[in-house]
């Protein structure tokens, strides 16, 4: 079910917390470097790593996201599972699992989702809330070339914990999307994936129906680039209490999927508010059982 | 079948090109020497032209002892390509199958039998080991709609053939496409659209090794 909805407050939380907007700015200054960017060749000439590597992109960005704070690598506090090679590069599969529980005591209050080689390079920053019981999420990325795709778990004591795969393909970016139904842009989904457990973890998947549009995709008809048009935000709730504040940038693939848990808060609707770049809101609900 | 379809190769040979044919070389020897001589250097930079102008030759080099299926005429204009008998043959001999599409007219095509050719060294030996190499030859018209891919269980357009077989890449039908198959046409592993990823030796390696 999707309808239109008041504006969402604001997502500022004055933590200095890395926003979509703050982010977005770094691709933009790290440009100029591109040129001078060294890469480890592979024997037919294309870059190679490994997937604990880091990377030129991600030693300039890390400090400008976290600062000097530690990224810690090898904990065993999360794990990134992407295919080495993906049927396309607009749509890797990703998924994040957390390897701790979520509660009061100590959770998984921030996911930051990075693709090194990307024309912009954060995905997607989500807000846990500790209702989500388990902080795993699914979902859908551009990967524009061959690339690192990196996950850093903020969690509740302030740590941070990374871990990162190396993906190869490309053209992520520039794929041109599915037009075939625009009149069902915003159309938000909301659907259990297994059958609900009151009082337990419970599986939930958000989709967006919307292109996604990188700037990046060529009209073969007008052969100008599409203008970016995407999914900035989706804000999760379950019986009026915040699960998941979901920062989304074009590297999400088109019609942005997020599967998630949550443990019930009470009676109430799982409830999604998306926003897009034009500033439409959508609203996806289901009732719970 | 495919003289009703626009392929570059079929019309070349179909208007009689071939300047170098044994039976030309004889006429112009009757000419005179002197002039023969002169006719022979034209007719041979004439020759080396057209050759170095040539589309390199379609299909999977040799060296991988591929088996080329060509695909047949079904229900009007869809074309089929029975993988049955190569699906047995790999069940026979105990081996995976590599079924390679590439279309005659795809420039990517040749750039990644190009690949294959200059490093059958290296790699032939590790196809051989437990791959059975198919090459289906197709063209870039063929499309999705019209390609169908038959397997014992399965006889279906390209879309539905991918959906059924858990393959992600049914959106978009792209030549070159690799599938690796197990001896019931069980995908092995998602393969990329595409074979940019593999076209070096390591990456080639990979593939072969299964490695997601």
């Amino acid at each position: 079910m999707t309808d239109h909805i008041a504006p969402p407050p604001s997502d500022a939380d004055g933590r200095g917390a890395p926003t979509r907007r703050r982010l977005l700015a770094w691709p933009v200054a790290l440009l100029p470097g591109w040129a001078a960017m060294p890469s480890t060749a592979a024997p037919g000439g294309l870059p190679s790593a490994a997937h604990g590597d880091s990377s030129v992109e991600w030693d300039r960005l890390r400090p400008k996201l976290f600062g000097d704070r530690p990224v810690l690598a090898g904990t065993g506090k999360v794990q990134l599972t992407a295919p080495l090679r993906a049927a396309y590069g607009a749509s890797v599969p990703v998924k994040v699992t957390s390897l701790l529980p979520q509660n009061d005591s100590l959770y998984v209050r921030r996911l930051t989702l990075v693709v090194d080689k990307n024309p912009s390079q954060v995905a997607a920053v989500l807000q846990l809330q500790p209702g989500v019981g388990q902080a795993n999420i699914e979902t859908r990325l551009r990967v524009d070339e061959y690339s690192h795709v990196r996950v850093v778990a903020e969690l509740s004591d302030g740590t941070l914990h990374t871990d990162s795969r190396f993906v190869k393909t490309s053209g992520g970016c520039s794929a041109p999307p599915n037009r075939d139904s625009p009149e069902l842009i915003g159309r938000t989904t909301l659907r259990l994936a297994a059958p609900f457990q009151p009082g337990g973890l419970n599986t939930a998947d958000v989709t967006v129906l919307h292109p996604n549009d990188t700037g990046f995709e060529l009209n073969n008809v007008t052969v100008m680039f599409i203008p970016p048009y995407f999914v900035r935000s989706i804000r999760i709730s379950q019986a009026g209490q915040p699960l998941i504040d979901a920062e989304l940038d074009f590297s999400v693939s088109e019609n942005p999927t997020l599967r998630f848990h949550f443990v019930p808060q009470g009676p109430g609707e799982l409830r999604a508010e998306v926003e897009d770049t034009k500033e439409r809101r959508y609203v996806g609900q289901l009732a719970l059982p | 079948m495919w003289a009703n379809l626009p392929c570059p190769e079929g019309r070349a040979m179909a208007h009689g090109l071939q300047p170098w044919a044994p039976g030309r070389l004889s006429r112009l020897w009757q000419v005179g020497r002197a002039k023969g001589a002169a006719w022979l250097a034209c007719w041979a930079l004439v020759a080396a032209a057209l050759l170095a102008a040539a589309p390199a030759q379609a299909g999977l080099p040799a060296d991988y002892s591929p088996l080329v299926l060509q695909p047949k005429l079904q229900d009007g204009d869809r074309l089929e390509f029975d993988l049955r008998p190569a699906l047995a043959q790999a069940r026979q001999a105990g081996k995976r199958l590599y079924v390679y599409l590439g279309a005659n007219d795809c420039k990517f095509c040749r750039r990644y039998e190009a690949f294959l050719a200059a490093n059958a060294t290296a790699l032939k030996g590790h196809f051989a080991k437990d791959w059975l190499v198919v090459d289906l030859r197709s063209q870039l018209n063929l499309t999705a709609q019209r390609l169908v891919l038959r397997t014992d269980t399965l006889a279906l357009p390209y879309a539905e053939f991918q959906r059924a077989i858990g393959d992600e890449r049914a959106r978009m039908l792209v030549y070159p496409s690799v599938w690796l198959l197990d001896g019931h046409g069980k995908p092995l592993m998602q393969m990329p659209a595409g074979n940019g990823t593999f076209e070096t030796v390591p990456e080639q390696l990979e593939i072969l090794r299964l490695e997601q």
